[in-house]
């Protein structure tokens, strides 16, 4: 009997192909020849080679960008953590009504194009901005600080800007936490501190970890947001690479910093990956 | 005719693909298309050249696909024997790349009513030139009280951390260290005084924009109060009520043309010569002047008036003494090293 039964936990794979399809033609196919264009010697193509690999990997100052283009991506996602946590946990606490407000807050920079957000925070960390203003106003300071154009308010505003992508995976995570457990916890004697760090952030992990990995690709990647509050002597991958593709016109070294970039990215999303799964295992024990 | 299902769905799905796709029905005849630049540029040419261009040939179809410079390019690149573009705009640096790589058609001069009466400097015969861009110093009257008078002021103890620059991306900010070598002994093939003036310039700097555009912001939002500016650029800003002046130092103006050509294997040669013309005409360069545009002019039958007559120069002789035109083919061979070298003294 059960033989002549359809499997209804498995699906017929033909379903994916239109996605599939659409998948190997608009992002296979591309990467493939941006791969092809990296091995080029030169722009005006013809020889083939590993130059522009060597050019970019034997230059401390290459590097150096990529180092710093991955750093920053460290600090925007800690400081990110930081502060969504605390937003993730509050919204599961509060009563229904507070929940949607939270959640209308959270999702409202959404709404809005990061150009705009953007923007805002050039008015904001401007000499005469609202926080030099305010500062001024309290008579703490008698010059404006510099607060636009340093590495600082990249991260404050990249954090910003990137909020929703680490609060929402870390709110679904908490919500599917069975609260009997936090009062079990609490019952066999353990206190508010302890029920969080033994029983709360370790069941929350999952979703820390899809969190972090969300933020740290889009701040790294985030072309705008960094140019224009880090300004023109600050310079970091997505800048770099439009500046020899765009600019200079140099394809070739272009491809191939994005090929590195993207290994490079790759290998930090494994870390995240290899976390995730260490997380999964630690929540279920 | 019988519609049966299978008829009907395939008049369906093509109609849809029509819709999803029109470059399709595009194939035998599109319109002109005309990559003009983004901003000011685009309304100017929108609200001026469009109708000159309708008019003159009967209401043809044109498009306006504005872009930057270097996407032009990739883009005609991209598809050189059935190029998107028709017209292409260039500031001097991207216009030399596209003739170097073979991208546009020598403009039919013979056939021109017009070519002949531009001034000399706009007469290209690769592309003409219909306007310029000038560039010259910007800063705020409100904290500024005496005016700027050389390239040099930029150094004055005043304005430490006061004064704005752009990187070497833009034309605007590759002219300036041009401008700046030539000040102090070097030229368009040693830039080596350029990067010396500028690390004495350090202290200076409360802004290294990643491009013009950002410039405009900054004043606006007081984070400096002088930097080099496109006269076009700060009209605009001025007209939006930000406190900002522009004046041409004693140097001269670093003064852009700004080229128009009709890209190689367009379809539409005919109407790419018709929408040329059009701006290169003293109707439209007459119209462009006035404001809000302020567009300099290069046809020397436009007597020059208004607030270009004020700020910028009487007359197309004091055009020739007073601006400053760049050798672009030196510029070219070594910008991409000047660039890399901004890149690494620059950063902090």
């Amino acid at each position: 009997m059960a033989a002549t039964l359809r499997d209804v936990t498995t699906y017929d794979l033909k379903l994916a192909a239109p996605l599939a399809a659409g998948f190997v033609l608009f992002f296979v196919t591309p990467l493939a020849i941006l791969l092809a264009l990296s091995f080029q010697t030169d722009p005006q193509g013809g020889h083939y080679g590993l130059t522009q690999y060597v050019n970019f990997l034997g230059d401390r100052f290459s590097l150096g960008v990529l180092g710093s283009t991955l750093w920053l991506g460290v600090k925007v996602t800690a400081l990110t953590l930081l502060l969504g946590y605390p937003v993730a946990w509050l919204h599961q606490r509060s009563p229904g009504w507070a929940r949607g407000l939270i959640m209308l807050l959270v999702l409202l920079p959404l709404l809005t194009s990061v150009v705009v957000r953007t923007f805002a925070w050039v008015v904001i960390l401007g000499r005469q901005g609202i926080v030099n203003a305010t500062l001024a106003w309290l008579g703490l300071i008698d010059t404006p600080l510099k607060l636009l154009y340093t590495d600082g308010g990249v991260v404050v505003a990249l954090a910003q800007v990137q909020m929703p992508l680490m609060v929402l995976p870390i709110v679904t995570a908490l919500g599917r936490i069975d609260p009997n457990f936090a009062d079990a916890s609490s019952v066999l004697g353990a206190g508010h501190w302890r029920t969080f760090r033994k029983v709360i952030l370790p069941l929350s992990l999952p979703g820390i970890v899809a969190g972090c990995l969300l933020t740290y690709a889009a701040a790294i990647t985030a072309f705008i947001t960094q140019s224009l509050i880090g300004g023109g002597q600050m310079l970091f991958m997505p800048m770099y690479i439009y500046q020899q593709a765009s600019t200079l016109q140099n394809w070739p070294f272009a491809a191939a910093i994005s090929i590195v970039f993207l290994v490079s990215v790759l290998v930090v999303v494994s870390i995240f990956n290899a976390l995730g799964r260490l997380s999964r295992g630690y929540a279920n024990a | 005719m019988l519609l049966t299902r299978r008829n009907l769905m395939q008049t369906a799905l093509t109609l849809g693909a029509m819709h999803a796709f029109p470059g399709l029905t595009w194939a035998q005849a599109r319109p002109l298309v005309f990559a003009t630049f983004t901003g000011s540029w685009e309304e100017a040419h929108r609200a001026v050249l469009v109708p000159a261009f309708r008019k003159a040939t009967g209401n043809a179809d044109m498009v306006l696909d504005p872009m930057l410079s270097v996407d032009q390019i990739a883009k005609v690149n991209a598809a050189r024997s059935n190029p998107p573009i028709d017209v292409m705009l260039h500031d001097p640096g991207p216009a030399l790349q596209a003739v170097a790589q073979d991208l546009v058609e020598p403009y039919p001069v013979e056939k021109s009513a017009y070519y002949k009466d531009l001034i000399p400097a706009a007469q290209v015969p690769m592309g003409p030139a219909p306007f310029f861009q000038v560039v010259g110093i910007t800063y705020n009257p409100e904290t500024v009280k005496t005016p700027p008078t050389s390239w040099a002021d930029l150094w004055r103890p005043e304005f430490k951390g006061r004064v704005g620059i752009t990187n070497l991306n833009s034309t605007l900010g590759t002219g300036f260290m041009v401008e700046l070598a030539k000040m102090h002994g070097g030229s368009e093939a040693n830039i080596d005084p350029a990067f010396k003036a500028i690390e004495a310039l350090r202290p200076s700097l409360a802004a290294v924009a990643a491009n013009p555009g950002q410039l405009a912001t900054l004043f606006q939002q007081g984070q400096i109060d002088i930097s080099p500016g496109n006269f076009n650029a700060i009209q605009i800003l001025k007209a939006r009520g930000v406190p900002v002046e522009f004046v041409i130092p004693k140097e001269g103006a670093i003064a852009f043309k700004t080229t128009i050509h009709i890209v190689k294997n367009s379809p539409n040669r005919e109407l790419a010569f018709k929408l040329i013309e059009a701006a290169l005409s003293p109707e439209v360069q007459a119209t462009l002047m006035e404001e809000p545009y302020l567009i300099v002019p290069t046809n020397t039958k436009v007597a020059i008036k208004g607030e270009l007559a004020k700020t910028l120069a009487k007359d197309h002789a004091e055009i020739a003494k007073k601006f400053v035109f760049q050798d672009w083919a030196k510029i070219n061979e070594q910008r991409s090293a000047w660039i890399e070298r901004f890149n690494r003294e620059i950063r902090v």
